[in-house]
């Protein structure tokens, strides 16, 4: 046992009412820094693993610990302990429709930052910042409802990026994105990894592992 | 590609506690209480009663629960639905009864009143107490006995026209797809509310207003692809299963 580890699964069990087992027994190690590639097919549980790593689902029996809190229905039950993991841990959702419930593109991204409490000066800083990343200053003020696919996933990820998150968890976020679009988004994961920012990304995509560095992990259906 | 400097370091957030976090926790329950509102599979066995005799008789049951004041025929239901329920797995009967239970001490709540001022008696109160009891347990019962496709099926026997089927079905199906969403919605924002949210409203009313557009969107597309499938707007009740 590795007492770096920034996220440890210890013996996980999982299963969806009690009967369709997903997870069993399973063990999973995030260093710091570290980028994880999850890979497998459709219904292994790669989704429920995510859910269990955001907190919104807890395992039938094991252990979850981030950053050495243990992770469970009691500790993310305590308001301040919710928020403060939740701003450790940003989650990009697979269906990323469900994230965008602002009437601007700028309010989305300004969410996250007007909560944490900073000034409208910093606030506006990250929102800029996050748009530029990606090329979509021109859409600030478009409701986000109404973009395409593709623009709408890097909306929904720009105003995770906007919490500054110590992991960054996305679930299939190169489906339905350009050529272009995706290629942006692997230099950017790229620059970002070299900040120590831990990734965990679940993708069907060949060779990412090899093009962000990252260590695979093959999960396989029960 | 060109980082920005507040996102190479590590963020120096203390968290603060949102007493208004109630207000999201309070609609998403709601919405998950819609989500679930699929008919299940459940109970049903191969040799079970055909789904028409099942549904004549919990139309009938109910109706003899409505009218009846007499205590015997009630006590005699009653022990005949929980003798039954006795079969059952420890799970599904409490499935079954957490339901009836909450709607039998809402009613007695409502009616308390009317009983501690004279307005009613006791027994009075008991008897519309266990009525309530008695017909969302029946109800129940059909529900966890009987799959949806067999409904459709026992009601189109009983000549209800194919359109209010259709209706029924598409209705039912939406109202989970949107629960379904709106619970999805509700989650992402209370994991993106990382601090004291002063627009608590703004953003519940946000969610909701999503899922108001993607219920017409779904409507849209729905009507589309009926479009492509050769709907021209009559229902034919006898092309076949409405499922």
């Amino acid at each position: 046992m590795n007492k770096e580890a920034l996220i440890r699964l210890e013996h996980i069990y999982f299963s969806y009412d009690g009967e369709n087992r997903v997870l069993e027994d399973y063990d999973l190690t995030v260093q710091a820094g570290e980028c994880l590639i999850v890979k497998g097919d459709n219904g292994a549980g790669k989704s429920t693993l995510f859910r269990i790593l955001n907190g919104l689902s807890f395992p039938d029996s094991g252990r979850y610990i981030f950053g050495g809190d243990f992770i469970d229905k009691e500790y993310l039950q305590n308001d301040r302990n919710f928020k403060r993991f939740h701003q450790r841990i940003g989650y990009l959702f697979q269906n990323h429709d469900i994230m965008l419930f602002n009437g601007r593109v700028y309010d989305e991204i300004a969410y996250g930052p007007r909560q944490m409490g900073l000034s409208d000066e910093e606030t506006d800083t990250r929102v800029r910042d996050c748009m530029e990343l990606f090329g979509i200053g021109n859409l600030a003020d478009k409701a986000p409802y109404h973009l395409s696919n593709g623009q709408k996933k890097l909306v929904a990820l720009t105003a995770v990026l906007a919490l500054n998150p110590e992991v960054l968890v996305m679930d299939e976020p190169f489906a339905g994105l350009d050529k272009g679009t995706k290629e942006k988004l692997i230099d950017f994961l790229k620059a970002y990894r070299e900040f120590g920012k831990t990734i965990i990304i679940a993708t069907h995509e060949d060779e990412l592992e090899l093009r962000l560095g990252g260590r695979v992990e093959i999960m396989i259906k029960r | 590609m060109i980082i920005p400097e507040w996102m190479k370091e590590k963020e120096d957030y203390k968290s603060v506690s949102d007493r208004r976090r109630y207000i999201i926790r309070t609609v998403k329950s709601l919405s998950e209480i819609l989500s679930r509102l699929s008919f299940q599979a459940g109970h049903e066995k191969e040799h079970a009663l055909p789904a028409i005799l099942k549904l004549i008789l919990t139309i009938a049951l109910m109706i003899l629960i409505s009218v009846t004041n007499n205590r015997l025929i009630l006590m005699g239901i009653f022990a005949l639905v929980l003798l039954y329920l006795s079969t059952w797995p420890a799970k599904d009967i409490l499935s079954v009864l957490k339901v009836s239970l909450m709607i039998a001490v809402f009613t007695g709540i409502l009616l308390t009143p009317a009983a501690i001022f004279g307005m009613s008696s006791g027994a009075n109160l008991i008897r519309l107490v266990l009525k309530a009891f008695l017909c969302l347990t029946i109800l129940s019962l059909f529900n966890h006995t009987t799959q949806w496709n067999h409904i459709t099926g026992a009601l189109k026997k009983m000549h209800v026209p194919g359109i209010m089927i259709f209706i029924l079905d598409v209705t039912l199906k939406y109202i989970v797809m949107l629960g379904v969403f709106l619970r999805d919605v509700l989650t992402a924002v209370d994991v993106r509310s990382v601090g004291r949210d002063r627009n608590k409203y703004d953003s519940v009313g946000g969610a909701m207003g999503v899922t108001l557009m993607r219920g017409a969107e779904l409507n849209k597309l729905m009507y589309e692809a009926m479009q492509c499938r050769g709907f021209t707007g009559d229902y034919d009740n006898h092309s076949g299963e409405v499922n």
